[in-house]
């Protein structure tokens, strides 16, 4: 009896230490779990050094005087800015026309390769005719030619079209070509995910084909519609192979070709007039992606490519 | 409304023929269960019905038009989808809305119509919504709403409410029937949940393999099924089945037990044979019956079902009164006599009246 309620006093005491335990181990847990978050976050910034570094080198580049550019040890931050190089880059060029051209052929190859890519990605999706199959492997074979075999037979063909230093080789390449296949891919396989169940019931509701594409199936495929018209930009917009082979006037050149004309009397790169070009012909892309970054993603997202 | 007619409607995938020649007549108004265990084919002939499915062979006539090489719109049908195929980029209003515009309809009839539709199925408040905003019951209702805005001569209902959960079911089930009494309007609905099918329609037809099993009203189904697999398939828990051979003194089980005959039956030539007796109709005794040994006791508080093994067959009764059973303890049964139905043993079909 005596024991048992001596066991009884002893209780709290005897409950005590686990509480403890239980208090320290949620305490060491949640420092545990600091400890992993600063690490992750550690290891995320080393590993964003290679892609943000080439960027702020780019940027900061831009405002230096040549000489600083190439000083050792290296000045992560410009000691002297010169911003004169901006004007610099106008002088030296029709930049701002090479600005409209990259722009506008870049516009007209996102909207064409949207318009294609849809209508192609859905017919592979939806549309049963023979030999289907056959033919979208013969269209996603055209992704491993590499665009270097391609483009002394498309020369002659564009030269006997009368169009060799005009932008139309820019604009239908493209969109007859390799990045329009990537968007049918894409496109295709968000089609083919959409329940067909919508567009039975929208044959029932009394629309026919053509219809339910531009009604059902094409809203519907925005977030796919979003990236196609991302990637393909971007495609467009750094597409440097060709404009050097297609075009020959300054006044006819897109951005890319357009930043390797920088250049002082001997043909010696002006490194911070280029850079600061670079600067502006990188800055719209910097900015489209940043707004409709969300869109992107979910956009690979919903097309099964993340 | 229309009739609703079938002629030898066959359909082959290749050489596989999944419906194998139906002819069924869907009167005016009726409401009509298509019903049958997975892949026996009921989808298949509604979509048949719709257009979304073409016909190897026979025809198809609504409202005496013949419809077989006529598109879905063309033949004045309108669908509920298993997984309601609501426009998700649409509201509501614009998702029920949407037939009736694209076929020419002004703003303010399509706006009225939806206003109706709405109005009888309780969707007002809704009318704005997107689909992703709505419950699993609202998005039936608005498919719903989506079919009766353009009072189509023949509603088609594909398993329209598989994908809602058990007591949602039953309150749906009760709405579409509310429905179909208010407007008349010919119903074909598809299901594999014969107690839906009970309960909703003036008229089932059971589908086994692509074959009209047995088609009628629920009840005649039920008490005179033509063979042992609508027998089974209709009532739930489902018929009792038990081997043996018809002799003189009655039906002998493998067991070498002797169930008892209708006297009706007595003609019946001797030989091999299905016995069968729904759960309700075998009653349980402590003094007299046959012998039987109870495996499992399930109250559910209005009945008490009770598993017992009689021979090599287990047989389950239906009891009304709350039975003081324990497993392994022996019970003697007595089936209703009258409410007794034989099945050939090598064909399935019944035996007798």
């Amino acid at each position: 009896m005596k024991n048992a309620e001596s066991k009884r006093r002893a209780a709290p005491s005897f409950l005590a230490p686990p509480r403890r335990a239980r208090r320290d181990a949620a305490g060491l847990g949640a420092i545990s779990a600091a400890r992993a978050r600063l690490l992750i976050y550690g290891g995320m910034c080393v590993l964003l050094i290679p892609f943000v570094f080439p960027t702020w080198w780019m940027v900061t580049s831009s405002i230096k005087p040549a000489s600083d550019i190439f000083a050792f040890p290296p000045q992560l931050l410009p000691t002297h800015t010169d911003w004169s190089t901006y004007a610099q880059v106008f002088k030296l060029q029709p930049f701002g026309q090479q600005y409209w051209n990259s722009a506008y052929i870049a516009a007209l190859v996102t909207v064409g390769t949207m318009a294609v890519s849809s209508l192609a990605g859905y017919a592979f999706a939806r549309v049963r005719f023979p030999g289907a199959n056959a033919l979208f492997m013969v269209v996603l074979l055209g992704l491993l030619i590499p665009a270097e075999v391609t483009i002394v037979p498309l020369f002659q063909l564009f030269r006997r079209l009368g169009m060799v230093n005009t932008h139309w080789p820019l604009i239908l390449i493209p969109i007859f070509g390799a990045p329009s296949v990537f968007a049918t891919f894409v496109m295709r396989q968000f089609f083919i995910a959409l329940p067909v169940e919508l567009e039975e019931a929208a044959r029932v509701d009394g629309l026919g084909r053509f219809t339910i594409f531009r009604k059902i199936a094409l809203p519907l495929a925005r977030p796919a519609l979003a990236s196609v018209a991302i990637f393909t930009f971007l495609h467009s917009w750094n597409l440097y192979l060709e404009p050097i082979v297609f075009l020959s006037s300054a006044h006819m050149f897109t951005l890319p070709q357009a930043l390797t004309h920088f250049t002082d009397a001997y043909g010696g790169p002006l490194w911070n007039v280029q850079l600061a070009a670079a600067t502006l012909t990188a800055l719209p892309v910097l900015i489209v992606f940043v707004v409709a970054q969300k869109q992107f993603v979910e956009g690979l997202a919903h097309t099964g490519l993340k | 409304m229309a009739e609703v007619l079938l002629s030898n409607v066959r359909k082959s995938y290749g050489r596989t023929d999944v419906i194998h020649g139906i002819d069924l007549t869907i009167r005016d108004g009726d409401f009509v269960a298509l019903v049958g265990p997975s892949g026996c084919g009921k989808s298949t002939l509604l979509r048949m019905v719709a257009g979304l499915e073409a016909i190897t062979h026979g025809d198809i006539s609504i409202g005496g038009r013949v419809v077989t090489d006529l598109d879905p719109k063309e033949r004045d049908i309108a669908m509920v989808f298993q997984n309601y195929a609501l426009y998700p980029h649409m509201t509501v209003a614009a998702n029920m809305g949407f037939s009736l515009e694209h076929r020419g309809g002004s703003k303010t009839q399509v706006a009225e119509r939806v206003r109706w539709a709405a109005g009888i199925l309780g969707l007002e408040q809704l009318l704005e919504r997107y689909p992703r905003q709505l419950s699993g019951g609202q998005r039936q209702r608005v498919a719903m709403g989506r079919a009766i805005v353009r009072d189509p001569q023949v509603f088609l209902f594909d398993e329209p409410l598989s994908n809602l959960d058990a007591k949602l079911r039953i309150v749906m089930r009760g709405e579409i029937k509310t429905l179909h009494q208010k407007l008349k309007t010919t119903t074909i609905y598809v299901t594999h949940d014969q107690v839906e099918a009970m309960t909703m329609a003036d008229t089932v037809v059971v589908l086994n393999a692509g074959r009209v099993e047995q088609a009628g009203p629920p009840l005649e189904l039920y008490d005179h099924p033509a063979n042992q697999f609508v027998a089974g398939f209709i009532g739930s828990p489902s018929m009792n089945f038990i081997a043996g051979t018809i002799t003189a003194d009655g039906f002998s089980t493998s067991a070498g037990a002797v169930l008892p005959l209708p006297e009706s039956e007595n003609r019946l030539p001797h030989g091999p044979a299905i016995y069968g007796v729904r759960p309700e109709h075998l009653a349980l005794s402590t003094d007299s019956g046959i012998p039987a040994q109870v495996l499992l006791v399930e109250p559910t508080g209005s009945e008490t079902q009770v598993t017992v093994q009689l021979g090599g067959t287990r047989l389950v009764c239906m009891l009304r009164e709350r039975a003081a059973l324990t497993p392994g303890s022996t019970v003697q049964l007595q089936p209703r006599v009258d409410s007794v139905h034989l099945f050939d043993a090598a064909s399935g079909k019944r035996l007798g009246a």
